[in-house]
């Protein structure tokens, strides 16, 4: 048996931070592509990585569908699930305020939670890791292989989100529909389809997380709302609308949490990430990335 | 080249247009004034389709464009500059401009869309200097340049104008209207909604007074600057 030293253990908590940050940074970043499109904060945000995790697990152990082809088809449903959310849930809302429309998305949190523990019931459900579970030794911290898998896919994913947002003229007409819808209908922007298409990136994002954290941690049910908040935590933290900020605000969340877990009492993980928000929100409103600038010209 | 026959619009039971009826010849300024809550802007944005109308028929080229989707009435060339800019505050002023293009936004298209873009920063020179800069932190004259800059990126024919002087200084003003004169020998009809009335009859072919949602009053810039109603109540006696 090696001996654990602090330096091994410090290291251990370090990584396990990063994963599960990755994992808050995916759901921050779908916070901020629907924020960024229609000023709204959709709570059902944590719905999509537990559908995600969920659909997954049915699709590829329950009906016994290979990895290769159950990723992209729990992706598409949970993608799916998103647009139904922007057809039935925001879009018939007459005359709607931001307010509104994010209690709507409360509503469909709960719905959608409540549907799954009818389908899946209320216990947490397991994942075969994508490379085995053997785990890797690093420096004396053990390292399972999915925890690359989560971190692989949050590079991936932010680097494609970051070319679109700021390099695609669809991408900046995305941006331009939260600015000020009327007269991005007025550039011809057909803002009602920039809505939908960013409920279903947001959803397809969430897919991802859920579908790559399911191995580690499991998934079930009500895994939601938590996963929502420490996501949005993790936005509000990055600075709301920042991208590279949802990441580096993610990461940090994570961070806080693995060493506060394990330095201090791992009863109080939760506490860290909701007080972290909290002094956020009292110090730094626009967050670590968020330019001053814009937030003095946001509505909301 | 726009012709609009008996427009009803109505925000709930108030009934702000009253059977308007105007006409706009190709290549010509027409100016629409009136005091505030006339229904000037509401007239414009029902042609442009913010506004849904009640009744009435908005002939665009001969063809019946009222109900249209706003997204769809853009890509026919009319571009509406509407009241207080409404430009992409959070977005970079290039960004902005780049926009205004969207409708017909393709590789295919890029040489058009970079020669309109320096046509833009060749009138408003400022707007090329400030191209990086974060478009709400531009000054009100500037964003109005800019709001019409994105206007003029979208192909246009028909270029509809809202208020263009509203809060802005009064040199700034000169060169806005300037602006509109050159427009128009370029070939772009303009329908001109302004509260400043001296200097939208003069810049017009023809105008119309718009009293409490109906026309009241017709006519070309010479009659109707002799005109003593027109006199009293829009040019300051």
């Amino acid at each position: 048996m090696e001996k654990i030293t602090l330096a091994s253990q410090l290291l251990q908590y370090f990584i396990t931070g990063l994963t599960v940050g990755s994992v808050y940074a995916m759901v921050a970043v779908g916070f901020n592509i629907i924020y960024n499109v229609t000023e709204i904060i959709n709570f059902a945000q944590g719905e999509f990585v537990m559908l995600g995790g969920l659909i997954m697990v049915f699709l590829h152990v329950a009906m016994g569908l290979s990895l290769i082809l159950a990723f992209p088809a729990t992706i598409v449903l949970v993608t799916l699930i998103g647009i139904l959310i922007d057809r039935l849930a925001i879009r018939p809302i007459r005359c709607p305020s931001v307010l509104t429309l994010i209690i709507a998305t409360i509503a469909v949190s709960i719905i959608i939670k409540g549907t799954a523990s009818f389908i899946w019931g209320k216990n947490p459900f397991d994942l075969p890791a994508f490379s085995g579970r053997n785990p890797i030794n690093i420096l004396g911290a053990v390292i399972q292989p999915q925890y690359f898998w989560v971190i692989g896919f949050l590079v991936v994913t932010a680097v494609a989100l970051s070319i679109f947002f700021d390099r695609t003229i669809m991408g900046k007409a995305m941006s331009a529909c939260a600015d000020n819808p009327n007269a991005a209908s007025l550039v011809g922007i057909n803002v009602k389809q920039m809505v939908l298409l960013s409920f279903a990136l947001s959803a397809a994002i969430g897919a991802v997380a859920g579908i790559t954290i399911t191995p580690i941690s499991l998934m079930e049910y009500d895994r939601g709302a938590m996963l929502a908040v420490k996501g949005f935590g993790a936005a509000i933290l990055g600075g709301l609308g920042s991208f590279p900020g949802a990441i580096l605000g993610g990461l940090i969340m994570g961070s806080i949490e693995s060493f506060g877990a394990g330095l201090i009492s791992s009863g109080y993980k939760d506490a860290f990430a909701l007080i972290v928000l909290l002094v956020i929100l009292f110090f730094k409103p626009s967050g670590l990335m968020g330019s001053v600038e814009i937030s003095r010209i946001k509505r909301f | 080249m726009l012709r609009i026959d008996g427009l009803n619009a109505s925000y709930g039971s108030i009934r702000v247009l009253k059977d308007v009826s105007i006409q706009v010849p190709a290549g010509n300024v027409v100016s629409i004034i009136g005091a505030n809550g006339a229904g000037k802007s509401t007239l414009l944005k029902s042609i442009s389709g913010i506004m849904k109308i009640n009744g009435g028929r908005i002939l665009y080229k001969e063809r019946n464009i009222a109900g249209m989707r706003t997204n769809q009435i853009v890509r026919l060339g009319v571009s509406h500059v509407p009241e207080g800019r409404q430009i992409f505050a959070h977005l970079t002023v290039c960004d902005n401009i780049n926009l205004g293009a969207y409708h017909y936004f393709k590789r295919s298209n890029r040489l058009e869309i970079k020669e309109r873009m320096t046509r833009v920063y060749h009138m408003f020179p400022i707007l090329e200097k400030r191209s990086k800069q974060i478009a709400g932190t531009l000054s009100g004259g500037e964003q109005q340049m800019l709001a019409i800059g994105r206007a003029l990126m979208g192909r246009p024919e028909l270029l509809l104008l809202d208020e263009p002087s509203m809060g802005i200084a009064p040199l700034v003003v000169r060169e806005i209207f300037n602006v509109i004169k050159q427009l128009n020998q370029s070939g772009v009809t303009v329908l001109l909604v302004e509260q400043n009335a001296k200097a939208a009859i003069k810049v017009a072919h023809n105008s119309y007074v718009l009293e409490r949602g109906e026309i009241v009053l017709e006519g070309s810039s010479a009659e109707l600057l002799n005109n003593p109603k027109v006199k009293e109540h829009y040019l300051g006696g």
